[in-house]
């Protein structure tokens, strides 16, 4: 019964984990570049004995989520794969999310302060636009269509191993390997989109569909753990005195 | 074997059923897993207990991961020197594909180690840069699906069931033991009432 209790109470864990991260999935669905992240279990096993499940890992899916046009002025989006690269007092990170703003020093920052880096818009820009190649373009009283930079984004060889930092944001690790910055708008690469957002990849539907299943198998695996309690009380019973 | 012997025997079955239900409910959603099914026998020691492996094909979800791997049919994937049916693999740092405990996994020749670009067919050909680089080996009749996963064929209703079933299962034995043993307590202390 004690296996059974164990094996039950570890499918509890399980649907729980699943849960917290479908959750988690679920409150940023609406946060432009927001990757899902998905639990990943296996059975545990001594010969043929079944001892339950256990979780092994937990991995951003890095699928294209659709771009939509936002209105936003400074809004710019990834149209394949790869990151922006953002900097903040001088630490680096990775993100997909492409809502910036302009701010006084001339900086494209994100809400959480990280700046798009290698872009600083003059002070007399009237007009600034995002070209699908990078190119970073301004017109000012003086002169149109100014080249000011060429923006590059980030590859990674691994890019499930990135270390999450935030919801949108990412950092290199060991495992995911340096990060390999290139040119977009290439003949199969990925392109940029100005004035597009990247919607989270993350499908309520499902993720409600998902809530619904752990929930219910959360509840079948506690009925697991009171069967082998009610039979340990059972057994117990057996000797009357 | 005596009444006493039989009914132990059945709590033990009993026991033995709730085990394989616990442990396919507890794995409810693990992808690739196949529910483990208990086959009752009377044999002449009692009752016993057999847990087997099913072959249900289980539901596919798509993931969206181009190196999601979803088994249709039998077979498992080699990983180091195990076998999975979980197909859920990336690219690590140095292109080998790994699970999510690290574990390579292998084509007919080997680890297999390809670009982000690689593709991988339906008869297990991967194709990386249009260049046939290795084969999943399958066993006839199988195929591959890239970019889903396999989910687990465990149905809760029919664990909870079976652990439902269980526990009546041992609550019977357990009433026909006491009835066993009231019955012998009888033949000992009343039948023969010595003065």
């Amino acid at each position: 019964m004690n296996r059974a209790m164990y094996a039950a109470a570890s499918g509890m864990a399980a649907q729980q984990t699943q849960l917290e991260i479908v959750a988690d999935n679920l409150a940023n669905a609406d946060v432009a570049g927001f990757k899902g992240a998905a639990a990943t279990f296996a059975d545990v096993r001594a010969g043929s004995l079944g001892l339950g499940t256990t979780g092994v890992g937990k991995h951003a899916v890095f699928a294209q989520g659709k771009l939509v046009r936002s209105g936003g002025a400074f809004d710019v989006a990834i149209d394949g794969p790869g990151f922006f690269v953002v900097e903040r007092g001088g630490a680096r990170a990775y993100t997909r999310n492409g809502e910036f703003a302009r701010q006084s020093d001339g900086m494209l920052r994100n809400s959480a302060g990280w700046a798009l880096s290698g872009v600083r818009i003059p002070a007399d820009a009237l007009a600034v636009r995002v070209e699908r190649d990078g190119r970073v373009a301004i017109d000012t009283p003086a002169a149109k269509d100014r080249t000011i930079a060429h923006l590059r984004l980030a590859s990674f060889a691994s890019p499930e191993a990135l270390h999450a930092l935030g919801a949108t944001l990412f950092a290199a690790t060991d495992a995911s390997g340096r990060a390999r910055l290139f040119a977009p708008g290439g003949r199969d690469g990925p392109a940029l989109a100005f004035g597009m957002l990247e919607r989270s990849n993350v499908s309520v539907i499902e993720a409600m569909m998902q809530i619904l299943g752990a929930q219910r198998a959360y509840e079948a695996n506690a009925k697991g753990v009171q069967a082998a309690d009610e039979m340990l009380r059972i057994a117990n019973n057996l000797h009357r005195g | 074997m005596d009444g006493l012997d039989w009914t132990t025997s059945a709590m033990r079955a009993a026991r033995a059923q709730l085990d394989v239900a616990t442990h396919n409910l507890a794995n409810a959603s693990t992808d690739g897993y196949r529910k483990s099914a208990a086959t009752v026998a009377l044999t002449e020691r009692g009752l016993t207990v057999t847990a087997r492996a099913t072959h249900e094909q289980g539901a596919v979800r798509s993931t969206g991961r181009a190196f999601d791997l979803a088994l249709l049919g039998d077979g498992a994937f080699r990983v180091g020197d195990d076998t999975t049916r979980s197909g859920a693999f990336t690219r690590d740092r140095d292109g080998w594909l790994i699970d999510d405990r690290g574990r390579r996994l292998h084509g007919a020749h080997g680890a297999l180690r390809v670009s982000e670009h690689a593709k991988i067919d339906a008869d297990g050909t991967v194709r990386d840069g249009g260049r046939v680089v290795d084969r999943i080996p399958l066993p006839p009749g199988t195929h591959l699906l890239a970019g889903a996963l396999e989910t687990s064929t465990v149905n809760p209703i029919g664990e909870t069931l079976a652990i439902l079933t269980a526990q009546r299962a041992f609550e019977t034995a357990q009433k026909t033991l006491l009835a066993i043993d009231a019955t012998r307590d009888k033949t000992a202390n009343d039948v023969v009432r010595v003065r």
